[in-house]
């Protein structure tokens, strides 16, 4: 059984980890610095945030680590913008090969998220050690941000099969979500804690955290940063209604890209 | 046993294409298009009408036309690139096809890692390519330039390494576009030579050509493709010389007119 099963995704698994490689190597090419980049990148952009929010604008003064916690919500952000941008562009971008040979083409989407789960996965390192200078006490509650990791892949995944599919047909749609990531970043309580939002109305947070990017982060640093100070949605309010509705938002924009993906793949090659 | 079965069933294929009038590729010209007949922003075109026929198990099989016949488009749905309008492909055994070589090939790597995507694209397993990759920069005669950056390559050299790569793909089925038509000479002959080793080893192998004569030294049988239907099935040699008669004469024509005036 097992064997059929691999045999059935032998290709795949082939071809995936082949791209992986590939894209990794392209990325960081005739660069100095290589994939020191992966990390340096969200941590000036966190360096800049840092100085002119905390240090200028006292945004988050008063909250216990806050510093961690907005390292931690930039890292997760980066992550999902990263999925959907790279695999947003990622169809048109393999538009060659998709025109010379058949195969399945949700590799090319797969090969990409892969590529931020890595760059992921390093930049946790660099949380971790901040999170120990800093003094955050351990729990195992910390452990939860692997399933909101999962949570944050699925509903990036669901939205890079949804937006790459439209883009082979309508390449504004690049632009367009260029412009949605930036609103969803100010919108995603990403820069101030979510108890600036609350203080001002509580409808409006609970509004912003229906949205599963700001409900991930949220949690995230609920739990393993600073549970007295750092609310989510079930502090908020006591309706389960409102707590489910991130994750059914992500399972329903996953199996609706995924579907989406399936049913226009076959006519990638002659649509782009 | 499925032996006496086709290893390719063409049936019935029919490939439509929307030829618009303006590129229609962003968001507000379908808009405004929603609102329009699909009739008045351009017009259906059938590159393949109603196209069917079997190849048979190591069958050598051309498929000939002139340019924009249909027999590319046809090509492509054989091979699963395309989905037809109407119609179906069934194949039996499994099946590798070269429109063109050295696809995926990235410029900014080097003919070691490209040889490595390549072969990942053919279902090569890194163990498998590491046990078979001196063959392969061997039979490309690209020893010194493997750590080059692939970009640096003159284009013989890339269609030399595509094709050292290609001829390792495990195949009962193979299907080739024109990828001989490139390179010098001795390039040539080794295509030849490639080709001949698929008829000996009774591979089922589709080609698609406009050289009459690969046509003639290779192929047991062909199929001629005209408008989007069958203009000849049948023996290779004749579907040639049906090719030559048909289009190949407009040309001589022309030649003798001009040599009469």
């Amino acid at each position: 059984m097992k064997t059929k099963l691999f045999a059935r995704y032998r290709y795949s698994l082939i071809l995936l980890r082949e791209l992986v490689i590939t894209d990794f190597k392209l990325r960081y090419q005739d660069s100095l610095l290589g994939y020191l980049w992966a990390l340096l990148r969200p941590l000036f952009l966190f360096a800049i945030i840092y100085v002119v929010f905390v240090y200028i604008l006292k945004i988050g003064k008063g909250v216990e680590h806050w510093a961690v916690a907005l390292l931690l919500g930039m890292m997760l952000w980066s992550f999902f913008t990263e999925i959907t941008k790279q695999g947003l562009k990622a169809i048109v971008k393999n538009g060659g090969i998709i025109r010379k040979i058949n195969f399945p083409k949700y590799i090319i989407v797969i090969a990409t998220s892969l590529s931020a789960l890595i760059n992921l996965s390093i930049n946790l390192i660099v949380i971790v050690i901040f999170a120990i200078s800093n003094h955050v006490p351990f729990t195992w509650n910390m452990l939860w941000v692997f399933p909101i990791i999962v949570e944050i892949y699925f509903f990036a995944l669901g939205l890079a099969f949804l937006l790459g599919t439209l883009n082979v047909k309508y390449r504004d749609v690049d632009y367009i979500w260029d412009i949605v990531t930036q609103g969803l970043f100010y919108g995603s309580a990403i820069m101030f804690p979510i108890t600036e939002v609350v203080k001002h109305s509580k409808k409006m947070a609970e509004l912003l955290l229906l949205n599963p990017i700001c409900q991930a982060i949220s949690d995230a640093r609920h739990l393993a940063v600073n549970p007295r100070e750092l609310p989510m949605m079930g502090n908020l309010t006591d309706n389960i209604l409102l707590i489910v509705a991130p994750f059914v938002i992500t399972l329903l924009i996953f199996v609706f890209g995924a579907l989406y993906f399936r049913a226009r793949s076959p006519y990638f090659a002659e649509d782009i | 046993m499925s032996s006496s079965k086709p290893a390719v069933e063409v049936h019935d294929i029919k490939k439509e294409f929307y030829l618009p009038h303006h590129t229609n590729n962003s968001i507000k010209t379908a808009i405004t298009q929603v609102f329009k007949p699909k009739e008045k922003g351009g017009n259906m075109f059938y590159a393949l009408n109603g196209v069917s026929f079997n190849v048979e198990k190591g069958d050598f099989f051309g498929i000939l036309g002139r340019n924009g016949s249909g027999k590319s488009t046809l090509l492509k749905i054989i091979s699963d690139i395309y989905r037809p309008t109407s119609g179906y492909v069934k194949h039996r055994g499994k099946l590798v096809s070269f429109i063109e070589l050295g696809v995926g090939f990235k410029p900014a790597l080097t003919g070691r890692e490209n040889v490595y995507l390549n072969c990942a694209l053919l279902g090569f397993s890194k163990q498998e390519v590491d046990s078979m990759y001196d063959e392969i920069v061997e039979f490309a005669e690209l020893e010194k330039f493997m750590d080059q950056k692939l970009k640096n390559y003159s284009s013989g050299m890339k269609v030399r390494l595509a094709f050292s790569v290609s001829i390792r793909a495990k195949a009962d089925i193979l299907i080739l576009d024109e990828v001989l038509a490139v390179g010098d000479a001795a390039f040539k002959e080794k295509c030849n030579d490639y080709f001949r080793s698929l008829i000996d080893d009774k591979k089922t192998v589709i080609l698609v050509t406009h050289s009459m004569a690969a046509v003639e030294e290779f192929c047991n049988k062909a199929v001629l493709i005209e408008n989007g239907k069958i203009a000849f099935e049948g023996d290779a040699k004749e579907a040639a010389q049906k090719y030559l008669e048909l289009f190949g004469n407009t040309k001589k024509a022309r030649e003798a007119n001009r040599l009469s005036d």
